[in-house]
């Protein structure tokens, strides 16, 4: 069992040089996006449509729920150089009849910084993993945490992909996995994988097909298509609107659906849909995300944290 | 890659639970709690074990909680679109049960401490031993263990006894059980724990019997009957180390009805006369106990002063006194009678200042008169004009053995005046220790009848009191039973060092007096199906559920049903059934054409002497005390004396 960012802060505290802090930097749960429309290719023939899916459909046999959690705190300086310390796990809950339990969990502490603070810290680190981080020009503070963040999210996209290759390795399941599939070429190919995005930060389209996007009616989907700029693989999409948005937000239940590019997955998106709309019962309140948040990865969210001790 | 972390058992069971403590809810050196499974084994009055690592606790659990993820209802209305039948969820909601226990047994004792984080095990036999610490009386050389049932929980089962040195003293005693009529099964409860007893009282603490008083119905009228077991009792008898089998030896005492000869009884069928006797008292037997047939108001030093002369003076004695004109020798209530008619007519010859006699006032004699009178008159059957007297075998009480009085036909006044005479003699063969036991359970049902919690304070409530408070130190035991503990005398069932409770009025426990117990544990008690108790002990530090078999005697239903009640007969009749009892060889004809004709009060007395001294020969004996018949012979008129002849008056 990894250590905890609570037990390195204990380790670090005699350590000579370091001058303890206590920042958590903003987004430090989560990964960070920025805003902007990059237009997809669509694969169904145009103009973007809101097509409806049919009543909800409760997901046939068992299915799995992926999903990760990253935790990051400024420990403190040497001089002006931070010592990031970070936690990141990953864990998949298997849906057995009704009932969920946890059937995979990685978890790792990272301590991130410049490689001279990574060696002041000394043997208080031993036994974790370092991320140094690498520049020519002088330090900045406000920098490396930014950096550090972005280790942190890498870390926590790995930690993601080894729990979820070890489940579909051993089981035949559908996985669903909070976020985009194409964060592995793997998944991306996984015929029986689904990725649920809550983001809405790149958008597939403007003009009319956007508004037809972002007006999509409760229990409708949007034509498919194959947004443009994937990491790692290709895969389809389309957006589903889980609740009626109306008087609330645009974004209020919409959420992207990621499968493997496969031609087969065309046939499959509406029964998909069903199913997902089935899953919004029970719903996730009190979290503030429920309207987009799967009950069944809230539970793996729910089970990191608790495996953390947090509150 | 970690896998799932799975709880390891540190014994054979796998453990049920775990240990919390928050902030909110921290465990203390008498409480804790434990999550477990959805399903889980573990309910309420479960015992538990807890295991840590240089500690071990027991614990039986008071109450259960579960909650889900679920923070307000509205979410599960806005989740299903506001139709319970709509939506079905694919997952199920996340969800605790949580048990609160309260601690039974620190092992190690001391320091005494929080309960520690650990795993949580339902109790094995063993553990059930050592968490009610029964290992201290239920084994070494002389264990003192009774069987009071079964603890079940989980599929596993152990057995629980009560420490006689508790039960019956000198310890502690007494036994106090509540329970609602005919669910809480009082009546069989005590006729199980009565089996125990005299199966299981250790021989080095002396010979034990037992009196019950039977006050409604049949319920204690077959207690030597034995009733058909079903298996599970059976295995039940033979987990807890029992014989299931009836009472041996039982005796049966029931007055008789006004008649003289039918027994006021249901336990009248001719089959179950071999061990039923008459419960006959004289004017002596009531005297003595007097006080009890006086209210409040009667109760002052006159009265007191007048029925002690009665009693020393005048009873069983002869006694003369000249204002009186004559001796008397009273001997029984019509003697008595005869006695106070002499005082009036004396008082009233007197005529203005003849109110008193010999320092009693008329008043005063009067009102002991009516009482004692009254008595005489409304108890017919148990107190005799005439002075016969057929008592409990007083000096001769077997070892095991129960003796049952049937009070259950007599009037409220008489059960009273049989209760504090029964209760008083023992306790007076017990001081002297000539009762033929050293040890003796009464039983009393009804008890708020007896020791009301209000009301005008009277002997016989005294009478219990103190037997409560002192009995212990005689050998002289209390069984009692009531539908609602609230209703008796709060230092009579205070005085119980074991408390017993069936299913139970929701009323009753919603009152301060089961404060203590967790909402729960009440819910449990109101709704407690047949044949299961909650035990309070002094050893156990928290009550524990308990199930015990069905008596292995008849019920009072099944008895009736089996030996119905005979009906009541003429008063020939009666006399030969009573006879044949004791000879079945007799021919009835051979008994009536004996009594046809005689004076029922010399039958009465007679029959009365036979049952009383069991001859061998039956009839011989009593054709003896019957003696022979004076017939009625017609005298004939005398021939009057004729009127002197005289003449003519001379003058």
């Amino acid at each position: 069992m990894p250590l905890t960012i609570r037990e390195l802060r204990r380790r670090l505290a005699p350590v000579p040089g370091m001058v303890p802090a206590a920042l958590i930097p903003p987004a430090s749960h989560g990964r960070e996006e920025e805003a902007c429309i990059t237009p997809a290719t669509l694969i169904e023939p145009g103009p973007v449509t809101a097509r409806a899916v049919g009543s909800p459909e409760v997901w046939p046999g068992t299915v799995a729920f992926l999903d990760g959690t990253q935790r990051i705190e400024v420990a403190g300086y040497f001089g002006t150089s931070p010592l990031v310390l970070a936690e990141v796990a990953a864990a998949v809950r298997e849906r057995v009849g009704r009932d969920t339990r946890t059937v995979a969990i990685e978890r790792r502490a990272l301590a991130i910084g410049r490689p001279h603070v990574l060696a002041a810290a000394g043997d208080a680190l031993s036994g974790i993993e370092t991320v140094a981080l690498q520049g020519e020009e002088p330090g900045h503070p406000l920098r490396d945490v930014d950096e550090a963040r972005h280790a942190v999210d890498r870390a926590r996209g790995e930690v993601e992909r080894i729990a979820g290759d070890e489940y579909r390795r051993r089981a035949p399941h559908w996985l669903v996995v909070d976020g985009s599939l194409s964060e592995s070429t793997g998944w991306a190919r996984d015929p029986r994988m689904v990725g649920v995005s809550k983001s809405h930060s790149t958008l597939p389209f403007d003009g009319e097909d956007l508004v037809t996007y972002l007006q999509l009616p409760a229990g409708h989907r949007s034509s498919i298509f194959q947004p443009a700029s994937r990491r790692h693989a290709p895969v389809y999409a389309w957006g589903l609107r889980l609740w009626p948005w109306m008087g609330r937000d645009l974004l209020y239940g919409l959420v992207r659906i990621e499968v493997a590019a496969r031609s087969e997955s065309l046939a499959a998106a509406d029964p998909l849909c069903r199913w997902l709309l089935a899953e919004r019962a029970p719903i996730s309140a009190p979290d503030g995300r429920w309207d987009r948040l799967l009950y069944g990865i809230r539970g793996v969210e729910e089970y990191l944290r608790a495996v953390r001790g947090e509150r | 890659m970690t896998s799932n972390p799975q709880p390891r058992a540190l014994s054979g069971q796998p453990p049920v639970g775990r240990v919390v403590a928050t902030e909110l809810k921290p465990s203390t050196p008498h409480q804790f709690y434990f999550w477990t499974a959805r399903e889980s084994p573990v309910g309420i009055g479960a015992i538990v074990r807890v295991d840590a690592d240089s500690r071990t606790v027991f614990g039986v659990v008071t109450d259960g909680f579960a909650y889900s993820d679920l923070q307000t209802p509205m979410h599960a209305v806005i989740g299903a679109d506001g139709d319970p039948a709509g939506a079905e969820e694919p997952t199920r909601r996340a969800e605790i049960r949580l048990f609160a226990a309260a601690v039974l047994r620190h092992l190690p004792e001391e320091p005494v401490q929080p309960v520690p984080l650990g795993l949580v095990h339902l109790a094995s036999d063993a553990d059930v031993v050592t968490a009610l610490r029964m290992d201290a009386y239920t084994e070494g050389e002389s264990p003192t263990g009774i069987p009071i049932g079964v603890y079940a929980a989980g599929g596993l089962e152990a057995p629980v006894y009560v420490d006689a040195d508790f039960l019956l003293g000198p310890e502690a005693a007494h036994l106090n059980i509540s329970g609602v009529s005919g669910l809480a099964t009082k009546t069989s409860a005590v006729e199980f724990l009565l089996t125990s007893i005299f199966q299981r009282f250790p021989a080095g603490k002396g010979r034990i019997a037992a009196v019950c008083f039977n006050v409604k119905g049949p319920d204690l009228c077959f207690l030597d009957q034995p009733a058909p077991l079903g298996e599970e009792d059976t295995r039940l008898y033979a987990r807890l180390g029992l014989t299931p089998k009836p009472f041996a030896p039982v005796h049966y005492y029931a007055p008789y009805k006004a008649d003289g000869v039918n027994l006021n009884t249901l336990r009248t069928h001719e089959a179950l006369q071999s061990n039923t006797e008459p419960l006959l008292w004289g004017l002596r037997e009531v005297l003595d106990y007097a006080e009890v047939l006086l209210n409040r108001d009667d109760v002052d030093a006159k009265a007191d002063a007048f029925i002690d002369f009665l009693a020393e003076r005048v009873v069983d004695r002869e006694y003369e006194d000249n204002t009186l004109g004559r001796k008397f020798h009273v001997k029984s209530f019509a003697d008595l009678d005869e006695f106070f008619r002499a005082i009036f007519q004396v008082l009233e010859e007197a005529g203005r200042g003849g109110e008193v006699w010999r320092t009693h006032h008329i008043a005063t004699i009067r009102k002991i008169r009516n009482r004692l009178g009254n008595i005489s008159t409304r108890s017919k059957g148990l107190v005799t004009d005439d002075g016969e007297v057929n008592d409990l075998p007083w000096g001769s009480f077997q070892d095991r053995g129960l003796y049952v009085v049937d009070v259950a036909g007599l009037d409220p006044l008489a059960q009273d005046l049989v209760f504090a005479r029964l209760v008083s003699r023992l306790r007076e063969h017990l001081e002297r220790r000539d009762l033929g036991v050293e040890h003796v359970v009464v039983f009393v049902d009804e008890l708020n009848k007896y020791a009301p919690a209000d009301g005008p304070d009277s002997y016989v409530r005294k009478m219990l009191l103190d037997i409560s408070e002192r009995g212990r130190y005689l050998g002289l035991v209390l069984f009692s039973a009531q539908q609602f503990r609230s209703q008796v005398q709060r230092r009579v069932v205070g005085n119980a060092g074991t408390t017993l409770m069936g299913r139970m009025d929701s009323d009753e426990l919603a009152l301060p007096g089961y404060s203590t117990m967790s909402p729960a544990t009440k819910a449990k008690l109101a709704a407690l199906p047949k044949g299961e108790l909650l035990v309070r002990h002094p050893h156990f530090t928290q009550p524990i559920f308990v199930r015990f078999p069905r008596p292995a005697v008849l019920s009072g239903r099944e008895g009736v049903e089996r030996f119905p009640p005979a009906v009541e007969l003429p008063f020939v009749e009666a006399v030969s059934r009573r006879l044949r009892a004791l000879d079945p060889s007799l021919s009835s004809a051979k008994i009536q054409d004996l009594v046809a004709g005689r004076r029922e009060a010399d039958v009465r007395k007679a029959l009365n002497a036979t049952l009383r001294a069991r001859p061998d020969q039956p009839f011989p004996f009593f054709v003896k005390c019957l003696g022979r018949e004076v017939r009625a012979e017609t005298v004939a008129p005398k021939p009057g004396i004729r009127p002197v002849r005289t003449g003519a008056d001379p003058y």
